[in-house]
């Protein structure tokens, strides 16, 4: 028991240590009208700034959850399933494999920072390069059909879908290879559609690994938004929960808004988190 | 027969493996290309007729030199080694404590405290640069490496102690208590036996912590301010992009040698990592 | 009809050879059994009929179709795995109507055949559990069940009962045998235990290093392997092996080492004459010695001293010294002997049996 708490002393003491009074100061500013732009102590205002974030379309709330929605909804199928993919097609001992395996994992052991640089720029290019009028004309073409900045949000889209989808693949990878090699043999044995099979018995076997890349997918793919916003000085305009939260906190100044809004995120993760928690260790199967 | 059997490995093996490393070794490809591009034509309309847009017919090592004489690219290799690898050093020592004792001390809450590690990853970052500056600040600790040495394990601790936690669990109790039964003290016996058996685990998790915290940035990019003390993807980002001015080729020879340490260090360990992953997550 | 053939069979993993020109027919309604030391090649060459690896070289054959190129699941055979294989996800009802499922059976059929398969394997109750929570005797019989729910014409068996304790493995071993008596499909069983082995083959397969040594029925195999190494690894306690040289004296051939001098009985001197003064490997199975008594003459007997004495109940070990050498003896539980006895051990004459030093083949 002391011996618990002893082992437990130095992670709680760096972690909550540190970052208790940042998060309580996030749950207080939230409840507040703080900003940096107005003189005097901020003032308790209840859960005004929610209600506020749900009714008043200055806020642009509701387009931003859609769009966060859309965007991560959208990059974590596709990561998903590239990623299995990846896993699947490496299950098997070839020559060369761990080459392979290197290869596929850079694009995770990448600076993301840089990465996203890289292809944000690559793909907005910033100056008179040698494609940039085929980027212009794409952009035009993405920006036109779903409103400004959304070719913008698609190549941070793009960059997150090519940096997650290689940390899913090498993550079920080893999920595939945890399950006993018999499991999938039997499979082989006796399943004639490897559709089928894969349906049947890969993907019930690989579950908790699949939780467990959807929801660190799920987090990087946020991650990622507010980076680029960073990174791009605020050029990715497109309306999404972080970059709003950005906005609003640095550039504009409102940071109990802005505290409310960031933390919006933080239900409908729990909520994630709960289920893919169900998924991996459903009660019913505990052994008795 | 063998001949139809070659041609499905073809089509459900080679193609799409090709095309799936083709895909993610081409960006590193482009900068590449772009940091040994001349100026020159780097800076050439589309549509002229020499245009290459694939390769180039001049290479040059210009951005490269550049990168390194006019900038302290070697400085911010330095300080990024240093940073990732102190913060690494105490995340892993408190992931393996916390861990251990989540994975195997019996005490109320045990479960709940797995879980609250794991709820931390909840709270989006998004706005916690803002207090935490204040906490800098108020140590004193602003732009120098301690603030980001401090900091850093806040995000890492949790991962390492839930990957070693999973790691633990995997390993066969009766080892422990067969080492206790022998003579050794419960932390002798998990110093002396269960660690040096989740060495994989713990490489692999000190693996993740190294390439979280060499990728840092916002928090990078917050708390330090002196050129010679930046951290590689602050330091390349924002020496090289002056307002609407950018060093394009420079920018892409920094990021290419700037991941070099991390892929050779992750080169590796590969395998040490993948069976590190697996442990954790069977658990 | 389901005869399985196998022709020059080959299997190179990267540089391991696993399987060397292994030729066999099995024939229709044969349970045959594979066994040999670890690393032998007995799961590769099993696994090489099921389609799980791909052969390197030759032929196999099931029931006059060549299959080497059929996918697994075109073969129609069943496979038990070791570790059962078993899907934790589904329930055992859902584990064993999985083959069915896949090939698109008519749900009627399929819970038919389930209910028949529990039937016969007395696990109906437990058709609504997960795979955990059975014991390792109860999933041995599921996983069983899950072959016979497919009516395959071949079952194959990859040690399928190593990990039960060894009153169960008795248990499920007659079950096995009685099944298959009913059932009367080609079987083929993988082994390391020559007990299981011996007692459910029609015919058994020794191998060793990838190797054939010896086919043949249990008690051919027993009464006269081919080679010491067929010899030491079939029977339990495992016969005695003692080096001696072969030498001439009064008109008859004998072999001979420190402390024992034995007639070579007249039948078997055609095969040694050859031998004279070179060594031989002389074998004797722990039953077939005896305490001497005035009938046995005294050029097949030698002089012992107990060393150990292991009574087993139904019968008594001892492992006497004969000179240099231990040997075991298996000897009526009414001897009362203690160590350090004396005692003149007979050897039955037609039971000994003889192999080259250098080759290992038997000199029969
Ligand atoms: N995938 C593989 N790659 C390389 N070598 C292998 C592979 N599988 C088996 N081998 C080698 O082939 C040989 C035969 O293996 P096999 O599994 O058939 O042995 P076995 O007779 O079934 O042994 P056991 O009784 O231990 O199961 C061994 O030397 C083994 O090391
Ligand atoms: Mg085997």
């Amino acid at each position: 028991m002391v011996a618990a708490w002893l082992l437990l002393a130095p992670a709680a003491v760096m972690v909550a240590g540190v970052l208790a009074y940042p998060v309580a100061w996030e749950a207080w500013t939230s409840l507040t009208d703080l900003s940096p732009q107005r003189s005097g102590p901020a003032r308790f205002v209840g859960l005004r700034n929610y209600v506020e974030l749900a009714t008043n379309p200055v806020y642009r709330f509701w387009p931003a959850a859609a769009a966060t929605l859309a965007f991560v909804g959208l990059t974590g199928a596709v990561k998903l399933a590239l990623g299995l993919g990846l896993a699947l097609l490496l299950q098997r001992p070839f020559r060369g494999r761990a080459l392979v395996l290197l290869a596929v994992f850079l694009p995770w052991v990448y600076p993301a920072s840089v990465a996203v640089i890289g292809w944000y720029w690559t793909l907005n290019p910033p100056l008179v390069t040698s494609y940039s009028r085929l980027a212009a004309d794409l952009k035009q073409a993405v920006d036109g059909a779903f409103g400004s900045g959304a070719w913008a949000l698609a190549s941070v889209g793009l960059f997150n879908v090519w940096r997650g989808a290689a940390f899913t693949g090498v993550f079920l990878l080893a999920g595939v290879q945890a399950v006993p090699a018999d499991l999938f043999d039997y499979a082989r044995l006796e399943c004639p559609s490897p559709w089928r099979r894969f349906w049947f018995v890969t993907v019930p076997l690989l579950r908790p690994f699949l939780a467990l890349a959807v929801f660190l997918s799920l987090t990087t793919g946020l991650a990622d938004l507010a980076n680029v916003w960073m990174l791009t000085g605020g050029r990715v305009v497109f309306p999404v929960l972080g970059t709003e939260a950005y906005w609003l906190g640095v550039q504009a100044g409102q940071l109990g808004p802005a505290a409310a809004l960031s933390l919006t995120l933080v239900p409908p993760l729990a909520l994630v988190l709960w289920a893919l928690f169900r998924l991996v260790d459903p009660p019913e199967e505990r052994p008795r | 027969m063998v001949i139809e059997r070659r041609w499905k490995k073809w089509v459900f093996f080679y193609v799409p493996l090709t095309l799936f490393l083709v895909g993610m070794l081409f960006p590193f490809y482009w900068m590449l290309i772009t940091a040994i591009r001349p100026d020159a034509e780097l800076y050439r309309s589309w549509r002229n007729v020499h245009n290459t847009p694939f390769w180039t017919l001049h290479p040059t090592l210009d951005h490269v030199q550049d990168l390194l004489a006019r900038t302290m690219f070697p400085r911010w290799l330095w300080n990024t080694f240093f940073i990732a690898t102190v913060s690494t050093g105490i995340s892993l020592f408190c992931g393996l404590l916390a861990g251990y004792a989540l994975a195997r001390l019996k005490f109320p809450m045990a479960g709940t405290l797995g879980t609250a590690i794991f709820v931390t990853y909840l709270v989006p970052p998004t706005l916690l640069f803002i207090p935490l500056a204040n906490i800098i600040r108020n140590f004193q600790l602003g732009d120098t490496p301690w603030a980001l040495i401090l900091t850093y394990p806040t995000f890492l601790i949790p991962f390492c102690t839930w990957l070693l936690m999973g790691y633990f669990k995997t390993i066969p109790k009766e080892l422990e208590e067969c080492a206790r039964v022998d003579g050794a003290t419960r932390f002798g016996a998990m110093a002396r036996i269960i660690f040096p058996i989740a060495v994989p685990g713990i490489l692999s998790a000190g693996i993740f912590a190294f390439t979280l915290s060499w990728n840092e940035f916002i928090y990078a990019l917050v708390f330090i301010s002196s050129p010679e003390r930046k951290t590689v993807p602050v330091g390349v980002v924002s020496e090289l992009i002056r307002g609407d001015i950018y060093f394009w080729g420079q920018l892409m020879a920094g990021a290419l040698l700037g991941s070099v340490p991390v892929a050779l260090v992750y080169s590796f360990f590969v395998e040490y990592y993948v069976a590190g992953l697996t442990g954790s997550v069977k658990g | 009809m389901a005869q399985v053939v196998l022709k020059d069979l080959n299997k190179m993993y990267d540089d391991v050879h696993a399987v060397k020109d292994v030729n066999l027919n099995i024939l229709d309604k044969e349970f045959v059994v594979l066994v040999g030391p670890s690393g032998c090649g007995k799961s590769t060459t099993l696994r090489m009929i099921a389609g799980l690896e791909e052969i390197t070289s030759g032929e196999i054959q099931i029931g006059n179709r060549v299959v080497n190129d059929l996918p697994p699941k075109d073969r129609d055979i069943a496979m038990v795995f070791q570790n059962y294989a078993l899907y934790p996800h589904m329930t055992v009802y859902d584990n064993m109507a999985f083959g069915l499922k896949m090939r698109k059976f008519p749900k009627a059929e399929i819970q038919k055949r389930v209910q028949d398969a529990a039937e016969i394997l007395g696990i109906q109750e437990l058709l609504k559990r997960k795979p955990r929570q059975l014991s390792g005797g109860q999933r041995q019989r599921v996983a069983v069940g899950r072959a016979i729910v497919r009516h395959p014409q071949v079952f194959l068996f990859d040690e399928p009962l190593s990990n039960l304790d060894a009153k169960l493995r008795v248990q499920m071993r007659v079950e096995l045998k009685r099944l298959h008596n009913r059932l009367e499909t080609t079987a083929i069983y993988v082994t390391h235990d020559q007990v299981e082995a011996m007692t459910l083959g029609d015919r058994v397969v020794v191998m060793k290093d990838g190797w054939i040594q010896q086919v043949g029925e249990p008690l051919e195999v027993y009464g006269r392997p081919r080679n010491r190494f067929v010899a030491g690894f079939i029977g339990s306690p495992a016969m005695n092996f003692i080096e001696t040289t072969v030498a001439d004296g009064a008109g008859a051939l004998w072999v001979e080492c420190a402390g024992l001098r034995l007639r070579v009985p007249a039948e078997r001197s055609a095969r040694l004459a050859g031998k004279r003064r070179q060594a031989v490997v002389l074998g004797i199975r722990p039953e077939d010695l005896h305490p001497a008594t005035g009938a046995d003459p005294v050029d097949l007997t030698c002089e012992a001293v107990v060393d150990v004495v292991e009574p087993l109940g139904s019968d008594i070990l001892l492992d006497v010294k004969v000179g240099n050498c231990v040997i075991v003896v298996r000897v009526d539980p009414s001897v009362r002997l203690r160590q350090h006895d004396k005692i003149r051990l007979a050897f039955t004459p037609e039971r000994i049996h003889f192999f080259d030093a250098k080759t290992e083949e038997s000199l029969q």
